[in-house]
């Protein structure tokens, strides 16, 4: 039976209807149309159907919608300000870090989260933490200069 | 892909979620952070009707240092034992496991007590944790009982649990002076992978530089993690050098009970046990050396 919860997606609280057995990425992607969450393996492996749960990446195939209930939810379509695209994502544009895009969105929110975190990151640190969130199209290189080119 | 149908349950507390566990008996699954049950979902190997959340639980979010024993609820996530400076400075064996385990944003969503509850035999943290010694606390409506982590796991996903338990804590006594441990795993690659082996040490000395006490723990090579007792054996009443860690690491070979499958076979399995006990005795001895 479908179920009224609140969530916080983007700043923005939506009550919305789920089934207990939706996850997190089809509500988003589905019920409230936001599509830059990709659904690609559903497994957990490949990290495009990334979001920002409280502040950090996570997998959100692999999240039940009602347990994202109270939570603070981000998605790419979230991070854009007033001034434009967020820097992460103005560098990927700029270095070249987008071929097919599908993999973009969760690349670009968990190199965001490692910044909010440590703003000064090694080469290491963004592959490391980049080691959730495949490219199909292989794209790595640029895409950890892209976001090397963010730190100061 | 879909999911079974369930219906969904967020209890606030842990007494909640016994009384809810005590209810629906084997028809009732836990969910923590998800990461290993929805694959099992999604794969259509489980198909519970009732699925209790407990990541909302605050009770089991806890990571303390009370008296002469660390205390980590069940609930706290592998990401959290990875930046949590009690691990790094008391068990830093635990702490080399939660780095390994799975990619980052896995780390965030996992939990220790997931991990303990989903018995895989490959994991990454049973090792260090049975390398401490770890007890495991076990609460349902009835009560409260505890368990070493040795004697928790069963075989392959089969575990001591009752179907009205919840594992609500991980009790680690506070190592003594004159102890180090370490953890190694290998697999295919660094990140994203299941592990080939993993083996964690864990040796104290008294005060005259000998041996006392040693656990040798190994993953991967039996239907559960299990203790490498004749390693111990060798270890125990010893002075540690190289060439006792050698002998602990043939030992250890000998012990393990690996077979072939796609991801390798025996015979390189065997062998790399003797190596990664050779390898995680050499860091403890570091460890304990550095301390001095
Ligand atoms: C892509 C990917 C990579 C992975 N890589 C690794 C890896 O490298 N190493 C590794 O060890 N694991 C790995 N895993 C497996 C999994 O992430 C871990 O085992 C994780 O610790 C499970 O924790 P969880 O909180 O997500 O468990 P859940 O999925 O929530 O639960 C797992 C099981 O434990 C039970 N359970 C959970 N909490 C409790 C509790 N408090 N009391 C009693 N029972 C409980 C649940 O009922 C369920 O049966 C990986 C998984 C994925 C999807
Ligand atoms: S779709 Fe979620 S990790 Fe691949
Ligand atoms: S740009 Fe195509 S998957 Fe990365």
């Amino acid at each position: 039976m479908k179920k009224l919860i609140r969530l916080t997606v983007n700043d923005r609280e939506y009550d919305v209807a789920v089934l207990p057995n939706q996850t997190l990425v089809d509500v988003i992607r589905y019920e409230l149309g936001l599509t830059g969450a990709k659904k690609g393996c559903e497994m957990g492996d490949c990290g495009s159907c990334t979001v920002l749960m409280d502040g950090k990446p996570v997998n959100s195939c692999l999240v039940l919608a009602m347990q994202a209930a109270g939570r603070k939810i981000q998605t790419i379509e979230g991070i854009e300000t007033e001034n434009g695209l967020h820097p992460v994502q103005e560098a990927f544009v700029q270095k070249g870090a987008i071929q097919c895009g599908f993999c973009s969105s969760g690349m670009i929110l968990t190199a965001k989260s490692l910044l909010d975190k440590n703003p000064n990151p090694t080469e290491q640190d963004i592959r490391k933490s980049l080691s959730g969130n495949l490219c199909r199209c292989t794209g790595y290189q640029h895409i950890i200069e892209a976001v090397k080119s963010v730190t100061p | 892909m879909l999911l079974p149908k369930f219906d969904f349950h967020a209890p606030e507390t842990v007494n909640e979620a016994c009384q809810m566990l005590s209810e629906y008996g084997l028809k009732a699954k836990l969910i923590a952070g998800g990461t290993d049950l929805m694959v099992n979902m999604k794969k259509k190997i489980l198909a519970p009707e009732q699925i209790i959340s407990i990541s909302q639980i605050r009770e089991l979010d806890h990571l303390d240092v009370s008296g002469d024993r660390i205390l980590i609820g069940a609930g706290v996530t592998v990401a959290d034992l990875c930046e949590s400076k009690t691990i790094a400075g008391y068990l830093p064996a635990l702490g080399q496991g939660a780095n390994n385990l799975g990619t980052p944003l896995i780390r965030n969503l996992a939990t220790i007590g997931g991990n303990i509850g989903s018995a895989r035999p490959a994991a990454d943290l049973p090792p260090g944790l049975m390398a401490y010694g770890a007890e495991v606390v076990l609460q349902s409506k009835a009560g409260i009982r505890t368990l070493p982590l040795d004697n928790f796991f069963l075989g392959p996903g089969f575990t001591a649990l009752q179907p009205d338990e919840i594992l609500t804590e991980i009790r680690i006594l506070v190592p003594p002076a004159g102890s180090g441990a370490a953890y190694v795993n290998i697999g295919i690659r660094k990140a994203q992978d299941c592990n080939l082996v993993n083996v964690a040490s864990y040796f104290a000395l008294d005060s005259n530089g000998i041996i006392q006490n040693a656990r040798v723990v190994m993953g991967c090579v039996g239907p559960k993690p299990f203790r490498a007792v004749s390693a111990e054996k060798i270890l125990i009443g010893q002075k540690p050098d190289i060439q006792l860690f050698e002998k602990a690491g043939e030992a250890a070979s000998a012990d393990s009970q690996p077979i072939d499958d796609f991801r390798s076979c025996a015979t390189y399995k065997r062998s790399m046990v003797g190596v990664l006990t050779q390898r995680t005795l050499q860091q403890a001895w570091t460890r304990i050396k550095n301390q001095e």
